[in-house]
């Protein structure tokens, strides 16, 4: 063989197998994880949930994604520019990206993706684009802000500026299929993959487990990984038993063990809480009587004692709630003022509204969906009222009916936490309480109030930046006096994970036991 | 006898279908008057109204309940259980896909409770009010009573978790392994029904007089039970039994839960939960052939054993 020849198959080993994995790290090994559910779908048009993403982050890859401190950082696009009113953003995509089944990378990918996408259950991350409402009532037969430049560039033009476009950009349904092969697939593209991520697809066989094996070809080189084994096990007890047998490399704390795993010799160097972009919240339908009297919402709110729940029922593992956004948000206001707990304050307010100790008020209904822990949250919320004179007939519910009652407004006072989907102030203020959510999009409380929308507006089109913080910080102000919203407590994230695995990322968008990190940092130091 | 057992078979063959009309009927009204919305509950917490409204129309939810009803009967005719909403993927291939898992662990089980069950049966009935008597039959009753989700718990803890002897959960590729303790689990049930009616059917036959005759004859007390009692004796047992594996083949949720065993009986509570319109009519109606069949088969096995059924 000449030297010719063979410095030629290295070049095309190294296209083929791709850069080689970063330095440091321990070669090979199974990744054992759990999910508490089978993912209903690998296609990121069509996930809404998180064990899907789960899966979906480590077969995909999105132009930009964020890091462990949520920022912006490239991916597919080695990097964008902004327009200076912050409306055009252009992306130039990495050269040599490939597909799982050879093909490179193209602008025109990025463009079906996004189009197949918004026609998908969450059209909601492309509606700023320009064009993209068009598009999707059939008006239009491409989404018209989204331009290809040339084959590696690709223009997209936003509806008006949107601070936090990057962050959509980075959520897993902004992935990128292959054009093809997405359609050649069809509604099969959901249980055979194909993307340019760190992992591709082996087998997914339903309510057992997921397999994932590194692909070699990944543009940031091979992971440490050889294979990813996502077992579906129901049963939190069941993961916790698996863990401990050493069957599982890293899972979530069953509820009610909290205290006990950090007493635990054996497993308290293994423990791992840390904050995540949620929370815990109980509302109300501000169209429905009493709870159209703002007296009677404070005075709800003034019962109630988050401490309470925090101690009795989750161990101290989560932070108790006062405002709105999570501790981890962007923006988030340590000063914001929430209800504080006061029961003669809560008397006086039910006094003032007519019904002195709760009399004449009569019992109303509390909503919660099936789960142990919100049933003890509704008998501990119903003890908390009782002591102001308030009356609660608890209704259970499972998921389906709980939510579809609340969306059309048939629940008066209710169980509604919200985990944002992205880090930004946005997500929560605007999808909970702008007027043109009220209903199923967000707005549960149908809460309606001008000011509040427009401050709301003026914060979503403003520059990233203190400025537009501190506008979300006064929409909070205002829904928190308005009484429209009760914080119970903000999440908290609650891991086991074996010493030996490293670069396991936890960020505050990242949760056991389904871990949106992605996999491709992760390598297992046995 | 092929031939005497056509007319009976063909018989319950033809009830089938009024039954299964009457099931399908009764499962769509139930899941027509519940709360929820299959649209709704596949997006989320976040439920844009457009994307609610688009797939209630290609679902055909938008279209009134009669309408719904008559399209997934005329497909059902045509061989077809439909698509699910959730996974968007044929009905038939998601139970298929789940069925050898719970043919399985329901086979598995069926034959552990017969063989402990009848152990236990036999040697309670040719020991009446002793104390191995009154220990099989408290056993018996404790794996009648015991909750499946504790059982299952325990089971894991002891010999999975402290001697480390078998698998906590899981399929495991198929292996034996990972079915011994969904298995015993799932077969606690039956084997405490399956001894108390052997014992019970045992001590009714031994006292009648062709078993004394044979006693009388001088024939071994193996002989007496084995040939004589036991055989007569097993008839009401084969119900149990029969009606039992056809009870464990629509799938057992809670044990399929404590051990991660991909079955049917998961799928089902997953798909009611999601209101999976499709799987939850396609299941009920696999399920209810299952039961017809199961108690078909327990006949038959009545016509075999028992001769005198088949002159009847």
């Amino acid at each position: 063989m000449s030297t010719r020849c063979g410095l030629l198959l290295l070049a095309v080993a190294l296209v083929l197998t791709g850069p080689p994995p970063a330095g440091g790290q321990k070669q090979g090994g199974t990744l054992r994880a759990a999910f508490s559910s089978d993912p209903p779908t690998l296609d990121p048009a069509q996930a809404t949930d998180t064990t899907s993403s789960a899966v979906i982050r480590q077969i995909f890859d999105t132009l930009v994604e964020l890091d462990e401190t949520l920022k912006p950082v490239p991916a597919l696009a080695e990097r964008w520019s902004a327009s200076k009113d912050q409306r055009v953003y252009t992306f130039v995509l990495r050269p040599g990206v490939r597909f799982h089944h050879g093909r490179e990378l193209r602008a025109g990918d990025v463009k079906f993706s996004f189009e197949r996408a918004a026609r998908g259950k969450r059209p909601w991350v492309f509606e700023k684009i320009a064009g993209t409402r068009e598009f999707l009532r059939g008006q239009a037969s491409e989404i018209r802000g989204i331009r290809l430049v040339d084959d590696l560039s690709v223009e997209v033009t936003l509806e008006r500026p949107f601070a936090p476009f990057l962050s959509l950009m980075a959520y897993d349904a902004a992935s990128i299929v292959p054009r093809e092969e997405a359609s050649r697939l069809g509604v099969e593209f959901a249980s055979h993959p194909v993307g340019t991520g760190a992992f591709r697809f082996v087998r997914w066989r339903r309510d057992d487990q997921v397999v994932l094996e590194k692909f070699n070809g990944h543009f940031r080189g091979a992971p440490s990984l050889d294979r990813v084994v996502f077992r579906i096990i129901p049963a939190e007890i069941t993961r916790f038993n698996e863990y401990k047998t050493g069957h599982l490399d890293y899972t979530d704390i069953p509820t009610g063990h909290c205290r006990a795993v950090q007493r635990d010799p054996a497993l308290k160097q293994e423990v791992a809480i840390w904050p995540i972009l949620g929370t815990q919240a109980v509302r109300f339908n501000v169209e429905r009587p009493p709870f159209n009297d703002r007296r009677i919402r404070q005075a709800v709110g003034h019962a109630i004692e988050p401490r309470a729940i925090v101690a009795g029922l989750l161990e101290g593992c989560v932070v108790a709630g006062k405002g709105i956004l999570p501790p981890a948000m962007p923006g988030f206001n340590p000063g914001v003022s929430g209800p504080a707990f006061d029961r003669e304050r809560a008397r006086r307010l039910l006094a003032e509204a007519g019904f002195p100790a709760g009399k004449g008020l009569g019992p109303f209904t509390f909503h919660y969906n099936t789960g142990d822990l919100n049933q003890r949250i509704a008998e501990l919320l119903q003890a908390q009222l009782k002591e102001v004179g308030i009356v609660l007939e608890l209704r259970r519910l499972d998921w389906a009916a709980h939510i579809k009652l609340v969306d059309e407004g048939g629940a008066g006072f209710f169980r509604q936490g919200w985990i944002a989907d992205y880090p930004d102030p946005e997500n929560f203020l605007t999808v909970l309480f702008h007027s043109r959510n009220a209903g199923a999009a967000g707005n549960t409380s149908r809460y309606r109030n001008p000011s509040l929308d427009r401050l709301l507006d003026e914060a979503d089109g403003m520059a990233p930046g203190s400025a537009r913080f501190k506008r979300y910080q006064e929409a909070e102000q205002i829904v928190l006096d308005d009484g429209v919203w009760i914080s119970l407590y903000h999440y908290t994230s609650r891991a086991l994970i074996k010493p030996y695995v490293k670069g396991l990322e936890r960020s505050p968008l990242s949760s056991a036991p389904e871990f949106l990190a992605p996999l491709r940092k992760v390598s297992l130091d046995r | 006898m092929l031939g005497e057992l056509s007319q009976p078979i063909a018989r319950r063959l033809l009830a089938l279908v009024p039954v299964l009309f009457g099931i399908s009927l009764l499962v769509f009204v139930l899941n027509a008057v519940a709360l929820g919305d299959p649209a709704r509950a596949m997006l989320g917490q976040r439920g844009d109204p457009e994307v609610i409204a688009q797939i209630r129309q290609e679902y055909a939810l938008d279209r009134p309940l009669w309408s719904q009803y008559v399209t997934w009967m005329g497909r059902i005719l045509r061989g077809n259980l439909g698509r699910s909403y959730h996974q968007q993927r044929p009905v038939g291939e998601v139970i298929a896909e789940r069925f050898p898992a719970t043919l399985r662990l329901a086979v598995a089980a069926t034959l552990l409770a017969v063989a402990f069950g009848l152990a236990m049966g036999i040697a309670a009935a040719l020991t009446p009010g002793s104390a191995l008597d009154h220990l099989l039959m408290g056993a018996a009753v404790a794996g009648i009573s015991t909750p499946v989700f504790w059982l299952g718990l325990m089971l894991s803890l002891f010999f999975a978790v402290w001697l480390g002897w078998l698998p906590v959960s899981g399929y495991g590729d198929g292996a034996m392994a990972n079915l011994v303790l969904p298995a015993l689990t799932l077969g606690a049930l039956h084997t405490g029904t399956i001894a108390r009616m052997t014992r019970s059917s045992l001590l009714e036959v031994i006292r009648q007089d062709y078993v004394q005759a044979a006693r009388a004859k001088g024939l071994s007390e193996v002989a007496v039970v084995g040939k004589h009692a036991l055989k007569n004796a097993l008839i009401p047992v084969v119900t149990v039994i029969g009606i039992g594996l056809a009870d464990l083949l629509v799938g057992a949720p809670l044990t399929e839960t404590v051990f991660a065993w991909p079955g049917l009986g998961r799928m089902l509570v997953a798909a009611v939960g999601q209101r999976d319109l499709p799987v939850v009519m396609g299941a009920v109606l696999v399920f209810a052939v299952i039961y017809v069949l199961g108690s078909l088969l327990v006949d038959l096995a009545y016509l075999v054993i028992d001769p005198r059924v088949r002159r009847e």
